[in-house]
């Protein structure tokens, strides 16, 4: 399946170049230089994936990645030219799924898309239970109590690779391979973040996590309660 | 006994430690040390005054009593005499009688009261022989044989006495003696006795005042040099306080100005030093601030037209098989040389973190053997390629510190490139020792080596040490500079050695917990001087460089045997990647 993707950068080069490289893998793009019409563009377009640049004129790019993810949870990859660990977890904080770090190559900003795209590509029927949550795999649902929980596909993404195998504990390396499409170990702190978002949605109390476990000098496991 | 010489050691000691308590508290304050002294000058002053004036005034005193006592008793006896001359006494009681009357008479006869004593002369051999009369015979032994003598050679004599008193004390007195002759009994001696008590009064009177004036002025010398230290140290103690707080940060610290004195001077030149250090300060945050957004804007706007440049170098490069062959190898330059600016501009603007002060590390408890054994994994296909050994020695205990991962993980990956890029296919040993405060990994390579100068200047940024050596791997120039930097940010440090022919040797050295003052490295740099080859030795070849370039580009996998008595127990084993058991014996 190839998608829209929606390029927000005001470097027209690159967005230009992006594009080329895009639409020769077969995926659609669309452009949007400013942030302040950042949010417009997308209601207009839907895209299926929004790449976005960290430095915007206008609104700033992790604002305009705030006003799409309150309303959406299509994925959101930043483009960023800073590896500062300040800026990268500033941006995963303000709702993107992933990053990349400029400059890259095509074939690596094509893995990043395609990976991002994927989860949709393989439907299969299967319910789960986590906690005291239940989850709907192929109707990507998740619900407590028969109240959803909304989740990006990301964030669900993650809750479903814990919950099929609850005995096991993942490392943040085997969860970024699993959950994010990496073939090599790269950068652990997307893992923290989303960990810690993820549970701001689904724990009852994010402090004291049941559900998404912390398994010290290791990484993560579902929780116990889980029978 | 023994307790009360352990009383005695103990009021020693206690005494001892008050003792040194207060010399410390005299070294530590000026006002203390100015009084002193000035006290001790000043009682030092009063005395010697105090001694000439009492000795001036009681020789004076005496002198004028003893020239009044002479005079009054020469014309006493010379009275005396006349009287004895005159008498017609002839019979022994009447001499008696007569010098009686005469000794009573001249009792009150001088300026006051006096004691007289009138004894006969010895020798004397007369037909009436009176004794000794006198006013007060129980004092007649004051007068000394030696004063009988020279009284007896004739003239006027005198001697000091002192004369006892009722109470049992004694009085300063003059004892005065000439010789008369009485009618019928001979020659006898006239003594007159004085008593000096009223001199001796006034004499001590005088000292006690002077005394008392000494007292007030040593107390009043005490209190002015206490306020006037007091007054020009507290402003000194208090632009000290001032200053400690400066140093401690509190840079809006200022001193208190009164008035236009030179204290007020003192104050306000130190206000003017602390805003001056003050602006500096923040000139120099401001700078820094700056410099750090400069990095990173410098990061943004140069990546960003990287970026594009590369993704359609890429492109071209991709397509290149369409084009011509000059065309099509101007595609390949452009790729390989945009890799190598790419590192370039990574490590450039890594090291220009580190300038600014933005570099941060993120520190866990890790193994340092686990990361030595990745990085170690992670060298082994450009080993492979150089065919070069390598071998790692691990501890058996774990090697845990507080390190950034990712940063020693840079260092180590740097340092092994290096080794193996310096082996020329000798071994490249690698070594973990672990202590107490310290962790450390050595890289020893067995290759053309380096002077002690060219190790000295190994971690300067775009050193080469022999600048007309090309760079086969294209190293930027700066990886041993980050290292460096690494090692500084973790607290720890990064040394060099090596000797032409002999090979170098890297240690890194890491303090296990944050705070930990690196004194010495669990591993020596230097090489045991016996471990050496012989100066003449060339550098040696373990493997052979022909058989190696055919093995396959592999990901390698290093299983480690740790043997303390063994060190050189590792292989390096290949993945299944079909490397023949006969070359992982060469590997």
């Amino acid at each position: 399946m190839k998608g829209r993707v929606l390029v927000v950068d005001d470097d027209t080069a690159l967005a230009e170049m992006i594009g080329i490289v895009l639409r020769s893998e077969g995926f659609e793009p669309v452009f949007c230089e400013d942030g302040d019409e950042a949010l417009g563009v997308f209601r207009a377009t839907q895209p299926d994936l929004v790449l976005l640049d960290l430095m915007l004129p206008g609104k700033d790019g992790t604002e305009v990645c705030r006003q799409i993810r309150a309303e959406s949870g299509v994925p959101i990859v930043m483009l960023t030219a800073k590896s500062d660990t300040v800026d990268v977890v500033l941006g995963l904080e303000s709702g993107a799924d992933d990053y990349i770090s400029k400059p890259f190559k095509p074939k690596e900003l094509v893995a990043r898309v395609r990976a991002r795209l994927r989860r949709s590509d393989e439907p299969a029927p299967e319910h789960l239970a986590i906690g005291d949550l239940t989850i709907d795999v192929p109707g990507h649902r998740v619900e407590r109590a028969g109240r959803p929980i909304s989740l990006t596909p990301l964030e669900f993404d993650l809750l479903v690779a814990l919950a099929r195998k609850p005995w096991q504990v993942f490392t943040r390396e085997v969860l970024l391979e699993r959950v994010w499409g990496y073939r090599h170990a790269a950068d652990t702190r997307l893992v923290n973040v989303h960990v810690q978002r993820l549970r701001s949605k689904i724990e009852t109390d994010p402090e004291r996590p049941e559900i998404v476990v912390t398994v010290r000098g290791v990484g993560y496991k579902a929780g116990g309660g889980s029978t | 006994m023994a307790r009360l010489t352990a009383w005695a050691r103990l009021g020693r000691a206690r005494w001892g430690r008050r003792a040194r308590g207060v010399a410390r508290r005299w070294r530590s304050s000026l006002q203390l040390q100015v009084l002193t002294s000035t006290l001790a000058i000043g009682l030092v002053a009063l005395a010697v005054i105090g001694a000439y004036v009492s000795e001036r005034t009681s020789a004076g005193l005496f002198e004028d009593r003893l020239g009044q006592v002479l005079e009054e008793s020469a014309r006493s006896t010379q009275q005396v005499q006349d009287q004895l001359s005159a008498s017609p006494a002839s019979t022994s009681p009447e001499v008696a009688l007569l010098l009686e009357d005469v000794t009573t008479a001249q009792r009150n006869g001088g300026s006051g009261e006096r004691d007289v004593f009138l004894l006969r002369a010895p020798g004397q051999n007369t037909s009436i022989s009176v004794g000794a009369t006198a006013t007060d015979r129980s004092l007649v032994a004051l007068v000394s044989r030696d004063l009988k003598q020279a009284v007896a050679d004739g003239g006027q004599h005198w001697q000091s006495v002192a004369i006892p008193t009722a109470d049992g004390r004694t009085q300063p007195g003059i004892v005065v003696g000439q010789q008369v002759d009485v009618p019928m009994a001979g020659t006898y001696q006239m003594f007159f006795l004085y008593s000096l008590q009223a001199e001796q009064e006034r004499l001590d009177f005088l000292l006690g005042t002077l005394a008392l004036a000494a007292v007030a002025v040593v107390a009043l010398l005490g209190a002015m040099t206490w306020s006037v230290t007091r007054r020009t140290v507290d402003p000194v103690r208090r632009a000290a306080h001032v200053a400690e707080r400066l140093a401690d940060g509190h840079l809006s610290e200022r001193m208190a100005v009164h008035g236009r004195d030179e204290m007020a001077t003192l104050a306000r030149t130190f206000n003017e030093m602390a805003e001056s250090l003050q602006d500096q300060i923040h000139r120099m945050e401001e700078l820094s601030t700056l410099q750090r957004r400069f990095v990173s804007d410098v990061s943004h706007e140069l990546r960003t037209p990287l970026t594009t440049i590369r993704m359609a170098g890429e492109l071209i490069h991709g397509a290149r098989d369409d084009f011509e062959p000059s065309v099509k190898r101007s595609a390949e330059l452009l790729a390989t040389q945009l890799d190598r600016f790419e590192d370039l501009l990574a490590d450039l603007l890594e090291i220009s973190r580190f300038d600014a002060g933005a570099a941060v590390l993120d520190a866990e408890g890790r193994d340092l053997r686990d990361i030595v054994v990745q990085a170690v994994d992670n060298a082994v296909p450009l080993a492979v390629r150089r065919g070069s050994w390598l071998r790692v020695d691990l501890p058996d205990t774990r090697a845990d510190a507080d390190v950034d991962p990712r940063r020693v993980e840079r260092i180590l990956r740097n340092l092994l490139v290096n080794g193996v890029e310096h082996a020329d296919g000798s071994p490249v040993e690698v070594t973990v020792g672990v202590d107490a405060s310290a962790v450390a990994v050595t890289v020893r390579d067995h290759g053309v080596g380096m002077t002690a100068q060219e190790a000295e200047h190994v971690f300067d940024r775009f050193w080469r040490a022999d600048p007309a050596r090309a760079r086969t791997t294209g190293g930027t120039g700066l990886g041993l500079a980050i290292s460096l930097e690494d090692a500084h940010l973790h607290g720890g440090t990064l040394e060099a050695w090596g000797r032409p022919g002999h090979g170098a040797c890297f240690r890194l050295t890491l303090p296990r917990r944050a705070g930990i003052r690196l004194t010495g490295s669990p591993l020596p740099l230097q090489p045991e001087p016996e471990a050496l080859p012989a100066v003449d030795a060339g550098p040696r070849r373990s493997t052979d460089p022909v058989a190696l370039p055919e093995l396959p580009p592999m990901t390698g996998e290093i299983a480690i045997v740790s043997n303390p008595t063994d060190p050189v127990r590792t292989d390096v084993r290949l993945d299944d990647a079909g490397v023949p058991a006969d070359v992982r014996g060469a590997l």
